[in-house]
Formats: structure tokens, sequence, C-alpha cells
């Protein structure tokens, strides 16, 4: 059976259908929770919810656009949504491109993979990084450059024109870019 | 029509971000590549904004047996495998 099966078995009430599409999707859900949250309860939580809405609006599904850009529509709203609820962290202001873009500090990078590996303080130093920044910026980020959406299909998961996916992309790869040269950049 | 002057680093540094990923052979970028290949400075940005997007991949959690049977069972579908 293929999705387009699946999909429309869904549709008219099959729950082992439901299932097969939570099973497909769930890896993917949850990484991109996890990459925007930064945090696996949090994750698991935002995963949840997504599914739930799945299974609740599955009907409205037109099948117009991929089903998988019509889930990061929803899980890209419960990652705002928890964002907005958790206002402990104090998002960067990413509106002074001269400052985002310093020549200056331009160095090349020594990322040797026992610097990469995966540790707890190179983990720290990426969650604290993207937390920074806002929300929206972090969605548009994860979904172009980690989940590899094209900009459209990202622009119409968030509901954003196209200039406005590539200003905060440009932004964000700047941003968390300069904060991994404090660890990842050598001294010239 | 006045020849554009010449491509500076910022320009190729605001276009790099733009455009990673996407189509660098675009008539468009023509004078930001030849820059580039001429610019050690922006190799350096191009490569650290790489780096960075290569980093942040290399992170990734997996759904375990127990969050997979607790996310079925919050859906009410654990009885549909």
């Amino acid at each position: 059976m293929n999705e387009k099966e699946i999909i429309a078995k869904a549709q008219a009430g099959d729950r082992t259908a439901l299932a097969k599409l939570v099973k497909m999707y769930e890896q993917t859900v949850y990484n991109f929770a996890y990459k925007i949250c930064r945090d696996k309860e949090k994750a698991e939580h935002v995963m949840q919810e997504t599914f739930l809405s799945m299974v609740k609006s599955i009907r409205q599904f037109s099948g117009k656009s991929k089903l998988s850009t019509w889930l990061y529509t929803i899980v890209s709203n419960h990652c705002l949504m928890m964002a907005r609820s958790n206002k402990k962290h104090m998002h960067t202001s990413l509106d002074d491109d001269d400052a985002l873009i310093d020549e200056k500090n331009i160095t090349d990078w020594d990322v040797a993979p026992h610097k990469i590996t995966e540790n707890s303080e190179l983990g720290h130093i990426l969650d604290e990084a993207i937390k920074k920044l806002p929300p929206d910026y972090r969605i548009v980020f994860v979904m172009r450059d980690i989940q590899g959406l094209s900009t459209e299909e990202t622009a119409k998961a968030m509901s954003l024109t196209i200039p406005n996916i590539k200003s905060r992309l440009h932004r964000a790869r700047a941003f968390l870019r300069n904060e991994l040269n404090k660890v990842f950049g050598n001294e010239s | 029509m006045k020849a554009k002057e010449k491509t500076t680093c910022k320009e190729v540094m605001d276009h790099i971000c733009d455009t990673l990923g996407e189509d660098l052979d675009s008539p468009n970028c023509s004078s930001i590549k030849e820059h580039l290949e001429h610019c050690e400075s922006c190799q350096k940005y191009y490569n650290s904004i790489t780096e960075t997007i290569l980093i942040y991949k290399k992170y990734n959690v997996k759904v375990t047996t127990e969050i997979h049977a607790k996310l079925l069972n919050f859906l009410g579908l654990d009885d549909c495998e």
C-alpha cells in the first residue's frame, strides 16, 4: 500500500492506517522538535501534540502538498506555542546585519573529529546557541538546512514569503556561525 | 549602462548565506563565484557556514520503542499495530 492509499484509509476512519502514518513520520517529527526545543522531554510532548492534531484533522488534509509539509506546519506551530509559553530565554535581536557579519571575525575553522564528537560540552554550546535564536528563525534554519526542505516548501509550511525565509535563514546561519566560531575558530 | 562595481566581501558573505544549498550556477552568481575562488576570507566564511550546518545536522535523537509505545497510547492507537 502506498502513502496515498494509507492517507485515504486514515481519512475514512481506519485507525490502523493512522497508526501507520504515525510510525512513518514519528522519527522526522521527533528529530525536528528536538532540534527546535533542544530538550528530549519537550520534543516528546511536541511530537504527541503534533500527531494528536494530525489524528483530529487528517480529513482536512487536501493532498495538494506532501503530508510531510503539512506535518511540518503543525509541528512548527506547536514549537512556536511552546516557545511562547516558555519565556525564560531571552532571544537575541538579529536586526543588525553589520553586527552579524564582521569581516574581522573570519578565521579558519579547526573541526577535527575529536572536536565534533558528541559530548556534553559541545552539546551544551549547540543548545545555548540555538536557544538564543528567536523561535521562527530557529524553525527556518532547521527546516531548510537540517531537514532539507526547499525555500518554497519552508515558506509554505510557515506561511511566510520567500524573501522572509531567505532573510531569516541568512541571519540564523550567520548568528549560529558566530556562536560556534568561539569554539572552532582559530585565533589569527 | 555602467558596469557593476567590483563585488565586495560583504556582498559575497550575504549572498553565501542566502544561497548556500541552492543554485550557485545561476547567472547572478557568477561574479560571486569568481570572487569566492580568489578571496581567502570569503572561502573561510563559506566553509565555516557549511560546517555550522553539518555540526547541527549531526545531533539526532531516536524514537525508542518506549517513546513509540507512549505515543500510540497517548493517541489511543496502541491496539492498532
